[in-house]
């Protein structure tokens, strides 16, 4: 039987070993780069090598005297990626809607299809993009990068709605059918209320996405709208090098508005699913 | 169900728009004028078959980049799969604070690449960095950051995406790894198999898809790096790290030649599209069999 306690408790110990290494490898970095922005710095010209420095923010503050225009750019990433996320999942949630609630012929694969145009890189579209926005005048406008960003995440979002959708009873659908209610009150009062956990956690990984995203912005863009990541690679681009314990400032600014998302939201994160055993 | 074929236009209609306007038909006509000399601000537009597409070829700097790029996919991918599979494995069954481990997880991906690319500029570099420090402390003398040197550069920018990759695909591979039947795991350990063979026979198959629709998206986002390398390396030295999507950057933005950003930028829609197809084929095959 499971009489194995010794082998229990050394299976455990090894877990808990490997997780703890795997913890720190992938911790260290971020710690280091946290410590470096509340300026405690390693010093490798000693031996062996020492800290150097002592606990201050002031290069928080020194973040926005190198890039006067930080705050605003902190403001523009959060609302371009925060509608970019709700349009995307507005206009996804009735396809995948759609999908999980209709069978056709290839409907499958038309699913499957999503999930392939959810991995195509958007450089293999920008660069004919840039031009067509510049002729429709959307160039440098906050729609012309939001209606981007939600073109690039509606097909992954797509794929995991619909997975999340076709696993919800229809029972309450049906009840809501026959008392004659229309599509749209259909999925507005039933389908989004029973698939709220997905929705939210879709939304977030597509915000996330958003906000880290730098080919859409760099190439949609002329200065006027100008997001986090594009800011910090005009910096390293542009041979007017920040200091590392600024440029660790900055980058702890930059992840923590995403990191405190993650963590308020941390229940609902692994409705995310990709897997779709679909319910015949 | 009760969805008619106009209830589906109606469903589909937003995402229609919004991918045939912002993503489709810049590709089609992409595509289109990659077979022209048409670029934004040229004035003659003439047929010019595959030239386009024969310059970009012929160029030794493309050339570099679809090899570069090969490595990094063919090693970076099955690493992060490995790595993020057997994270998955190891939270499966339900510990302390298992919700942190979800979040932290996450962490890594939610630094930009971006972001990313700085964070180890500095962490290689000797002055503060974390590499040297470790070597300082095992008395070892410095040694020049790995993104400098002609050999190192490749594995360093691949180390550092799968650092930031692997944890991100443990987040999306455990809800499948836990959604798995307990009695599964006690019938195996009962019939005495071993991690091993509880691997082969109980996770690995029932995570099958789950897995092919993650590899389906670490190969895209591979073969379409680009802001990974742009502030790591810059795609040097030399082209030792220059990718396909690196490239095509710059030669419409950068040198204004459009037509070859375009057609090299279509060659690596072709790439993912053509993997994309295999993809179409494995999954359908698992589902029947």
């Amino acid at each position: 039987m499971s009489g194995l306690p010794a082998q229990r408790r050394r299976n455990g110990a090894a877990r808990a070993i490997l997780l703890t290494a795997a913890l720190a490898v992938f911790m260290l970095p971020l710690a280091w780069t946290a410590l470096a922005a509340i300026g405690l710095r390693a010093n490798n010209n000693t031996r062996p090598p020492s800290w150097v420095g002592s606990p201050t923010l002031d290069y928080f503050r020194e973040v926005g005297i190198a890039e006067p225009s930080f705050w605003q750019e902190l403001a523009t990433s959060t609302v371009s990626a925060a509608c970019a996320a709700a349009l995307t999942v507005t206009a996804s949630l009735p396809a995948a809607y759609g999908l999980a609630r209709s069978h056709f012929r290839g409907d499958r694969l038309l699913t499957q299809g999503f999930l392939v145009l959810a991995s195509l890189p958007a450089m293999a579209y920008v660069i004919p993009l840039s031009d067509l926005m510049r002729r429709a005048q959307l160039v440098d406008t906050f729609a012309g990068v939001i209606l981007t960003e939600a073109a690039v995440t509606a097909p992954l979002a797509i794929y995991v709605l619909q997975g999340a959708l076709s696993q919800l009873s229809s029972e309450w659908e049906e009840a809501a059918w026959l008392d004659g209610a229309g599509l749209f009150r259909v999925i507005g009062q039933i389908v989004a209320p029973l698939a709220a956990p997905s929705i939210v956690a879709t939304a977030i990984i597509v915000f996330v996405l958003d906000w880290n995203l730098l080919l859409v912005p760099l190439v949609l863009t002329a200065g006027e709208i100008k997001t986090i990541p594009l800011a910090m690679s005009d910096f390293f681009t542009f041979e007017r090098e920040l200091e590392w314990p600024t440029a660790a400032a900055a980058l702890i600014i930059s992840l923590v508005p995403v990191a405190v998302l993650v963590m308020v939201f941390h229940r609902v994160l692994d409705r995310f699913a990709l897997n779709v055993p679909r319910v015949d | 169900m009760r969805l008619t074929r106009r209830d589906r236009l109606v469903l589909f209609a937003p995402v229609a728009v919004l991918l045939t306007g912002w993503l489709v038909l810049p590709a089609l006509l992409g595509l289109f004028a990659t077979f022209t000399t048409y670029a934004p601000f040229g004035v003659a537009i003439r047929f010019s078959g595959l030239d386009n597409y024969a310059a970009v070829l012929r160029d030794g700097e493309f050339g570099a980049a679809v090899r570069n790029i090969a490595v990094f996919t063919v090693v970076a991918v099955p690493l992060e799969l490995a790595i993020g599979f057997a994270l998955a494995y190891l939270l499966r069954r339900p510990i302390g604070g298992r919700w942190l481990w979800r979040v932290l997880l996450l962490v890594p991906w939610l630094v930009s690449p971006v972001a990313n690319g700085v964070m180890w500029r500095f962490l290689f570099g000797s002055a503060t960095g974390l590499i040297d420090f470790g070597l300082g402390w095992l008395g070892r003398p410095d040694i020049p950051s790995p993104v400098g040197d002609l050999r190192l550069a490749l594995p360093a920018t691949v180390a550092v995406e799968v650092w930031r990759i692997a944890p991100f695909v443990a987040f999306l591979v455990l809800p499948g790894l836990s959604s798995i039947p307990s009695e599964r795991w006690e019938d195996a350990t009962l019939n005495g198999a071993s991690w091993t063979r509880k691997v082969l026979d109980v996770a690995l198959p029932s995570v099958r898809p789950l897995l092919l629709a993650i590899t389906m998206l670490l190969i895209g986002l591979s073969l379409g790096t680009f802001d990974g390398v742009l502030i790591l390396t810059g795609g040097g030295p030399g082209t030792s790290t220059v990718t396909p999507a690196l490239y095509s950057y710059k030669q419409a933005f950068g040198v204004n030649d459009w037509p070859t950003g375009a057609a090299s930028a279509w060659l690596i829609a072709a790439g993912v599209i053509g993997a994309g197809l295999v993809y179409l084929r494995v999954a359908r095959t698992g589902q029947s069999g």
